[in-house]
């Protein structure tokens, strides 16, 4: 490609958005190696709660200068996506040596994937996917498997109702990723089992507080004949409980509620006894990442998707065990 | 009241010529739908605990921190302003209360101290949002916005992002106690409409502020002190909100940080605007904004009962919505009224209809 042309190329993307810093992307590439360190972009999602926080200080943690790498950590400002873009196209004008990458959202990445691919900078995407899902813009994708997950928590009230149960679901927004992966992983292995009756399912937008009300209602719509809730993070399950005491019901005893994500607060209702199953969705995957960077560094080749190993709690004592070193 | 003196049939007629009128009547027809899905939705049994219980009662819970944050709101609607931050401070409130319960001791004396915190720091906001808006003379829609930006990061910053539950007995009994079989909430919310309505309506309050939303400067001028009923006015409807955030924090003893209060300033204005306050200003009416959150919770409980599809939620409550918009509005009914009277002139008729 002659130099003519990739200065066509770079202000035709200046116009397409990046007007600022679309001319500098010629010309840089290598660097930031003065210092004997492999500089790391890190474009984050910031603060959103527990799960995110455990698995960001997770990734900044392992990425210490003793391991021999400098992260700049860029989060987005107020989850919103235009930030994010920003800080990506600052790293590919940096020159930094990878970019790891947890998109707020999933689509819009295609431009800015293609800015880093010409800067020959390998991006590795951590948790949340893109769409739409073209794997030859970025290296890998680093996280836990939503599916897996909801089927284990299927798996779970498959055996523990072997005479049949009446189950709610609350899911989170509708439309979202997350939410549509753990219906499809839950739904295929229940639906399979004409014992479980579905007498629906609604959203509790991710909320303690609106999972309380939808399931307070829930309950006296059916006449407390809900034998099962399956909450698909743990801030809805722990509303659910509650409905459930206030109904005159006991948690873990006319009521089963399982849930997804594994947080702190969740472990310590399940060794209470009010959630009966717990699968955690793992948020730390630094290890994991951090072996990903030295073989892409090494220019060893990575599978385009790598699952990072997620664990089950399905009894007060396994909760006991895990709560002491529960790091979110 | 001067109403019933003339009779009950002219009390109905002047509560039909209410904007609100079609807010009751949405909130019955809802019912009913309720009631054609389940027969015994409207029964109220003697719960567990010896409290009422069903679903009528769950709806007047789920409508007292919207009661609240619509009342304040529907005072700053009548200065002609706008207070968009009331979702922000409600989340602050909770914050700052579920951070300090958390290592205080399980005490009455602690709940109170957590609501004294909870006034001052939301007093704090709404004064900021006054200052900007009667001092520096900001528009109302701008600086309220600003709170609502940094409120919530604000409440990020007071729990350290994180989702921070406490447990004190005496707070949670405020969202979850009954008093004579009713719930708490709902008897402090009405409570504080029937306070706000007599107040502001019994002296001449209502009418200044009324007097500001229509023209600030004629106000003036007329010997109304513009700036302290503005400032007033932000810090009553952020003491409000703050209330509303305890309402809401206290239910499960757990503050979101990204979602408690979440879009509830969408709510409280909806509540205004189904009540017949004129957002333009210079109009209001606390009934009907009670009238308007009641009707805002129906509407979400009977989505849960009728188990209406996740993603078919928001057309289902914006077509309820629009409905009643429609009836409300005086050249849609103005239609209705010539057609029927053009079809058969039979005033009888319509006399029987109108009552």
């Amino acid at each position: 490609m002659s130099a003519k042309q990739r200065i066509v190329q770079g202000l035709g993307l200046a116009t397409a958005g990046a007007l600022a810093l679309g001319l500098t992307a010629c010309g840089g590439g290598e660097g930031g190696d003065d210092d004997g360190l492999t500089t790391i972009g890190f474009v984050a999602v910031g603060p959103e709660g527990a799960w995110r926080e455990a698995n960001e200080a997770n990734i900044q943690d392992t990425f210490t200068e003793d391991a021999g790498y400098e992260l700049k950590y860029a989060p987005a400002t107020n989850l919103d996506q235009k930030s994010q873009i920003d800080a990506f196209t600052s790293f590919v004008d940096e020159g930094v040596d990878v970019i790891l990458l947890s998109a707020t959202e999933a689509t819009g990445w295609e431009d800015s994937l293609k800015r880093a691919q010409e800067a020959e900078i390998p991006v590795i995407l951590l948790d949340r996917g893109i769409e739409p899902d073209d794997t030859d813009l970025y290296v890998t994708r680093i996280a836990p498997d939503n599916i897996e997950v909801s089927t284990a928590v299927a798996d779970w009230a498959v055996s523990a109702f072997p005479d049949g149960a009446n189950y709610f679901v609350l899911e989170g927004p509708a439309g979202v990723s997350v939410v549509n992966e753990r219906n499809e992983g839950f739904d295929a292995v229940v639906g399979g089992q004409p014992s479980l009756v579905k007498v629906g399912a609604q959203t509790a937008n991710w909320s303690t507080e609106e999972a309380k009300g939808v399931v307070e209602t829930v309950l006296k719509s059916n006449n407390n004949d809900v034998q099962f809730i399956f909450a698909q993070n743990d801030e809805m399950g722990l509303g659910a409980v509650q409905a459930v005491q206030e109904a005159g019901l006991t948690p873990g005893v006319d009521v089963k509620i399982a849930t997804i994500d594994g947080t702190k607060n969740a472990l310590t209702a399940l060794a209470a006894g009010e959630l009966s199953f717990v699968a955690e969705y793992n948020p730390l995957f630094g290890e994991t990442t951090l072996e990903v960077v030295e073989q892409v560094l090494n220019g060893d080749d990575v599978e385009s998707s790598i699952v990072v190993p997620s664990a089950t709690f399905d009894s007060p004592e396994a909760a006991e065990t895990a709560l002491p070193d529960r790091k979110f | 009241m001067s109403a019933n003196a003339r009779g009950p049939v002219e009390a109905l007629k002047g509560l039909v010529r209410r904007q609100y009128f079609w807010g009751i009547v949405a909130v019955a027809l809802l019912l009913l739908v309720n009631l054609v899905k389940d027969p015994g939705y409207l029964a109220v049994s003697i719960g567990p605990s010896g409290n009422l219980a069903g679903n009528v009662i769950d709806i007047l819970r789920a409508a007292a921190p919207v009661i609240l944050i619509a009342v304040g709101m529907c005072l700053v609607v009548a200065t002609g302003g706008i207070d968009l931050s009331v979702g922000s401070v409600m989340v602050v409130a909770g914050a700052v209360s579920m951070e300090f319960l958390k290592d205080a001791p399980d005490t009455v004396g602690s709940t109170f101290t957590a609501l004294a915190l909870v006034i001052a720091v939301s007093a704090a906001l709404g004064a900021v949002n006054g200052v900007l808006v009667s001092v520096v003379g900001l528009q109302p829609f701008i600086s309220t916005l600003v709170i609502m930006l940094a409120g919530r990061g604000l409440a990020k910053v007071i729990t350290g992002g994180q989702n921070t539950a406490a447990t004190n007995e005496t707070f949670r009994w405020i969202a979850n106690g009954y008093v004579f079989g009713l719930p708490v909430v709902f008897l402090l919310a009405l409570l504080v409409a029937v306070g706000v309505g007599l107040l502001v309506r019994r002296s001449a309050l209502g009418l200044m502020l009324e007097a500001i939303g229509m023209d600030a400067k004629a106000a003036r001028l007329a010997g109304v002190n513009r700036r302290a009923l503005l400032f007033t006015v932000y810090i009553f409807g952020g003491v409000l909100a703050g209330f509303a955030g305890v309402f809401a924090t206290a239910s499960v003893m757990t503050v979101d940080v990204s979602r408690t209060g979440y879009q509830l300033e969408l709510d409280a204005i909806l509540a205004v605007v189904i009540g017949g306050t004129s957002l333009a200003g210079g109009k209001f009416n606390i009934t009907g904004a009670v009238v308007g959150a009641i009707l805002i919770a129906t509407l979400d409980k009977t989505v849960v009962f009728l188990g209406v599809s996740s993603s078919a939620t928001p057309a289902f409550k914006a077509i309820v919505i629009v409905a009643l918009c429609l009836l409300q509005s005086e050249r849609v009914r103005r239609v209705f009224r010539q057609r029927r009277a053009a079809g058969t002139a039979r005033p009888a008729e319509r006399e029987v209809v109108a009552a």
